[in-house]
């Protein structure tokens, strides 16, 4: 196997990488307000998939700018389900209660959700197709896919995007603020309780987004949440548990863990490279990379 | 009737039920139900040992089931042993993964526990796929096949799950009766509090957790052979597994004996139906209802049903205890200290703790004597409550050392510190809530002996002697300050200890609850017990302590009797300000 | 301003404050000293609206605010600069700052604020990009009443700004408080464990003991009374 084949792996990687990074992002930012982890985020990523899908075949709208229009409903989606749903079982102060509880509701969400849309659209997979799913950059030895080169750039903006509204507008501010101190942020006005309403939001809208992105280059099927649910946790835990910029970088480095794996296994084994990664972190370093230790409680 | 015999009578009756329906249901799909929801309910009260008794929540236990029907199947295969046999060595299996898996995990907490679990049947369905076994038929024996568990008549696979089911109940019992079971949940409801009465918390989590493994391994085994015929990763090491689990026990009402019964009974009717009348149509609608299901249950009644019907059914009604408990012999402890009064019992040396920046501790020395009231005082934040901390285990010192009687303490666990005879309470109380008054003080006692019987007698003797009794079957959110404070002093004195670390426990009490307490802590040198007691109602303490220890910012100002202390400038300046002092010293002069 | 009647408060089980009634109106610096445990933090809580009230009655502005919730209590012009500063640790110092002013009648004169703070606390000025929760422990409490004044609030609360700080920051951190109060005209409550201080700069004070206010009256009153000293040190 020579270097250039190597590169093309890490290449390859990296690319696939940048949109896992997206979806992990909505997730940390979850966990980082609420102290949530939503089960169901790999759903509502199957469900921006499938509207995407919807858009480029019904309306022709090229899934770049699809994935976009996810953000909106998606957002308001998210709002919602956390007014109706997880508002009430979080604010009873005992961690470990309010964390058993979110998981098991988000469970039951992301089965209602997975079989819900098993039944009403069918179970066969369906692809999006585009010009340049199936052309390639040319990078001197090695090829990158376009579909997935263009899903990688708008997988980065987005980040960008939302790094930006976390470090330069006031309700971002605000978010790092309540999940720094929800106490402290009640004194400045920050309603703790919208908060977690925006986040959850946010987070689900991002991770529609990365949907749409993903249905750029994979099958869209209803089981598809499952695949990439335990590939967000493991990148928001790799990066460190609540920091976004943690999540990121632990999305593209299991991009890359799944890429180099494939080099020694085959493709049936292709998470356990990561799947090893994430117990070896829970072990050795449970505060990952990105090291923020969590409110204590 | 003993206790013992009354909890097996509802279990005999239910499995007489059990053998009766399966005798007289005539249709086969009926029957199938009922295997089902043996089944359901055997696997649910294995996870319930760990997540429902011990308060872990496993979100990977469809592990061990996947383990026990994969390694039945297999050895039937490769070995034509029979699954009789297999599944003892498949459970066999699956308690020593529990243990593999569990050594490591439990050392992490909450999330990090949760995702770790979630972890390992992935792995292992990623292995069956990979070590080629993507679908295992059982092979199909013609003569004797009941000797591989391939019975044609369904009330023989009837039979075979009940007996499962009778067996895990009988394992449920027996733990909920005895030492473990009350520990369990002791750690469950507040962990630092079950390590501080002497309960290691650790090997009880890993007991708890190879325990519910092997039911669980075994409820797999049948259930390849009783229902799959052909297993796949999937539908032994999947997710569909956990969630059935995780409905039938949330439904039912986790931590209970009856709950698996109940959700089983509830939730697997309704999905096997749903899924023969609507699954051609609607597929999944099985799954939508399970997911309903979790979601309205976490909502409306996360408990479960079984513990919310029994909480309408006593509403309220708490019954006073019959009769006065039985007399139970105290430990002479009196006479011993006539002798040993005056030695050193604790020895604090050059003790240092830092957090993050801050000097908690720094090089804190003193001696506690055997039959002494030492009083620790300082303003908030003089690292009174760290210095406890340390005494107890809950934190190693940087620097220096703990000796009590004479021996090396600091760097032990708390449950070990306590075995050896240090009792410890709370700022804020700590109580067990779900637990009686009785059964917290109970697992104090459990310290001191591992028969129930014996720390039950101990436990009301406690109460007694605090005139708590009339509360025994109360639960902790229903007393008043006083009588929680009484309870967790009772509680620490059931683990029978020489020295015991009181912190702040007049807090939040009135002035004549403040009479009372002090009374019952004047006495305990008396009965052989040392006390070492953090206050900030200094009035108090004045009058109790026999000796007093002045820490500020970490430090040992003075140490004296209370007189004296009270009265020297550095205290005066710790406490109200070196202003306050000048003024004072100014007005004097 | 502040009228707080029988208030009573239970907090992990415990019977935290019990039949409190005290005034602030308008302008006045108002102390509350005594020992640890006494329930002061509890009682500031209850005013913000971080715990909740077990019975009693809080009137702010003459308006009943029991119902309302903390972040709502801000909104009104309560600022709380809260025990143990808590200060947004992986929030920049200006970012903790501009959070102060999140309301919106503050974030008009967000930067009239963000000049008068660093007026009074010139070393904030320099670390403006530096994380919070690098600061030490009395830059944090500098931030934190920094961030509390950001929100131009009407009346407030300031929760033992001393707690864990050397002798020498004391002096400092008393200093900007009477600074703050001669520069903005501030309504001021104060609750503190070092008497003299707290006392020296108030208008008026109680000592509360045990969950109740045993002990009230102005500031020279307070000074000379030997009944403060028992509070403290029981003789």
């Amino acid at each position: 196997m020579s270097a250039a084949d190597l590169v093309q792996y890490v290449a390859t990687g990296l690319l696939v990488g940048g949109v896992y990074a997206l979806m992990s992002i909505g997730l940390a930012l979850i966990f980082g307000v609420m102290r949530v982890v939503n089960f169901a985020q790999g759903d509502f990523m199957m469900l921006g998939m499938y509207l995407t899908y919807y858009l480029a075949v019904g309306y022709h709208v090229d899934p770049l700018l699809g994935a976009l229009l996810a953000l909106p409903p998606f957002f308001v989606a998210g709002w919602l389900v956390h007014r109706a749903l997880l508002a009430r079982v979080t604010g009873s102060g005992d961690a470990q209660r309010q964390l058993d509880a979110t998981l098991i509701l988000t469970l039951g969400l992301s089965l209602i959700i997975t079989n819900a849309t098993a039944m009403i659209l069918s179970p066969m997979p369906r692809a999006i197709r585009t010009g340049y799913a199936t052309q390639a950059f040319v990078l001197g030895p090695i090829l990158i896919n376009q579909a997935r080169a263009y899903a990688f750039l708008m997988a980065v903006l987005l980040a960008g995007l939302v790094y930006l509204f976390l470090t330069r507008t006031d309700l971002g501010k605000a978010l790092r603020a309540a999940a720094d101190e929800p106490e402290a942020a009640g004194y400045q006005g920050i309603d703790v309780r919208t908060m977690h309403g925006v986040a959850f939001g946010v987070g689900v809208a991002l991770v529609a987004a990365a949907g749409g992105l993903l249905a750029m280059y994979h099958p869209i099927e209803p089981t598809v949440a499952v695949n990439f649910i335990v590939l967000m946790f493991v990148a928001v835990v790799l990066g460190g548990l609540g920091s976004i910029p943690g999540a990121f970088a632990g999305g593209l480095l299991i991009g890359l863990v799944q890429a180099v794996t494939l080099l020694v296994l085959p493709l049936q084994l292709q998470n356990t490279g990561v799947f090893i990664a994430f117990l070896l972190v829970l072990y050795l370093r449970p505060q990952g990379l990105f090291g923020r230790r969590l409110r204590t409680v | 009737m003993s206790p013992r015999a009354r909890g097996l009578l509802p279990i005999l009756v239910v499995l007489a039920v059990g053998v009766l329906l399966i005798f007289t249901l005539q249709e086969r799909y009926h029957q199938r139900v009922l295997t089902l929801v043996l089944l359901w309910a055997t696997m649910g009260l294995a996870w319930n040992i760990i997540s429902g008794y011990a308060g872990q929540t496993s979100f990977g236990h469809q592990a061990f089931f996947g383990i026990g029907a994969y390694g039945t199947v297999l050895l039937v295969l490769h070995l034509g042993l029979t699954p009789w046999i297999g599944m003892l060595v498949s459970a066999a299996v699956a308690v020593v993964a529990a243990a593999l898996i569990g050594f490591p995990t439990f050392r992490l907490s909450g999330i990090y526990f949760a995702l770790a679990t979630l972890a390992y049947p992935l792995i292992f369905r990623i292995g069956m796929d990979f070590l080629g076994y993507q679908e295992v038929a059982i092979p199909m024996v013609r003569d004797r096949p009941g000797l591989y568990m391939q019975f044609t008549d369904p009330r023989a696979n009837g039979l075979l799950c009940l007996g499962a089911f009778a067996a895990a109940l009988l394992l449920s019992h027996a733990i909920e009766i005895s030492r473990l079971g009350y520990r369990l949940r002791a750690l469950r409801e507040n962990e630092q509090a079950a390590e501080a009465m002497g309960v290691d918390t650790f090997r009880c989590k890993m007991a708890a957790y190879m325990l519910s493994a092997a039911p669980a391994a075994i409820a797999g085994a049948i259930y390849a052979h009783v229902i799959l015929y052909v297993v796949t990763p999937d539908s032994t090491f999947g997710v569909l597994v956990i969630v059935q689990t995780l409905v039938v026990c949330l439904v039912g009402g986790i931590g209970s004996l009856w709950g698996p019964l109940i959700g089983a009974g509830l939730m697997v009717p309704t999905g096997e139906f749903l899924d023969a009348s609507l699954g051609d149509r609607l597929p999944g609608i099985q799954g939508v209802v399970y997911g309903a299901a979790l979601v309205l249950i976490m909502l409306v009644a996360p408990e479960g049903l079984y513990w919310r019907l029994r909480g309408l059914l006593q509403r309220g009604r708490v019954e006073a205890p019959s009769g006065a408990p039985a007399a139970v012999d105290m430990p002479a402890r009196a006479a011993h200290l006539a002798g040993a009064a005056g030695q050193a019992l604790l020895e604090v040396r050059g003790v240092a703790r830092s957090f993050i920046g801050v000097q908690a501790l720094d090089d804190v020395s003193f001696t506690v004597r055997e039959g002494d009231i030492l009083g620790i005082i300082g303003p908030n934040g003089a690292g009174k409550t760290t210095l406890f901390n340390v005494l107890n285990g809950f934190l190693p010192p940087d620097r220096g050392e703990v000796r009590y009687a004479g021996e090396r303490i600091s760097g032990l666990r708390p449950s070990a510190v306590c075995r050896l005879g240090v009792g410890r309470t709370f700022q804020v109380v700590r109580t067990f809530p779900q637990l009686t008054v009785l059964e917290n003080v109970m697992v104090g006692a459990f310290t001191r002996t591992a028969a129930e019987r014996e720390a039950r007698d101990r436990a009301a003797a406690a109460l007694q002697r605090f005139g708590l009794w009339p509360r025994a079957h109360a639960r902790p959110g229903s007393l008043t300050t006083l009588e929680l404070r009484l309870m967790e002093l009772a509680r620490c004195l059931a683990t029978e200890p020489r020295l015991v670390l009181l912190d702040e426990p007049l807090a939040g009490l009135g002035a004549g609850s403040v009479e009372a307490m002090l009374g019952h802590i004047r006495r305990l040198p008396q009965a052989g017990v040392t006390v070492a007691i953090i206050e900030h109602t200094m009035y108090a303490l004045v009058r109790l302590a026999d000796r007093l220890l002045v820490l500020d910012h970490g430090r040992c100002l003075a140490e004296g009797p209370p007189a004296d202390v009270t009265r020297e400038a550095a205290v005066i300046e710790a406490y109200l300000g070196k202003r306050w002092l000048h003024r004072a010293q100014g007005l004097r002069a | 301003m502040l009228k707080v009647s029988g208030l009573s408060v239970v907090h992990g089980g415990l019977h935290a404050l019990e039949g409190v009634s005290l005034e602030v109106r308008s302008g006045e610096f108002v102390t509350i000293v005594g020992p640890n445990g006494a329930g002061k933090t509890t009682l500031l809580k209850a005013v913000s609206g971080a715990v909740p009230a077990a019975d009693g009655r809080i009137e702010y502005q003459g308006r009943d605010i029991g119902r309302l919730s903390a972040a709502a209590r801000a909104r009104l012009g309560i600022g709380h600069v809260p025990e143990g500063r808590k200060v947004f640790p992986s929030l920049t110092v200006l970012e903790n700052l501009e959070m102060g002013s999140y309301r919106t009648e503050a974030k008009r004169r967000r930067a009239e604020g963000l000049e008068s703070v660093f007026a009074l606390f010139p070393i904030l000025r320099d670390r403006t990009g530096q994380l919070a929760g690098a600061l030490s422990g009395g830059q944090q409490q500098m931030l934190a009443l920094g961030r509390g004044l950001m929100a131009q609030p009407d009346l407030l609360l300031l929760d033992e700004p001393s707690q864990g700080l050397a002798p020498r920051l004391v002096e400092t951190i008393f200093e900007a408080i009477a600074e703050m109060r001669r520069q903005r005209r501030l309504t001021i409550l104060l609750v503190e464990q070092r008497v003299v201080e707290a006392v020296e700069l108030c208008d008026r004070a109680y000592v509360i003991e045990t969950g109740r206010i045993v002990l009230e009256g102005d500031k020279a009153t307070l000074l000379e009374d030997p009944r403060v000293q028992r509070a403290y040190l029981g003789s």
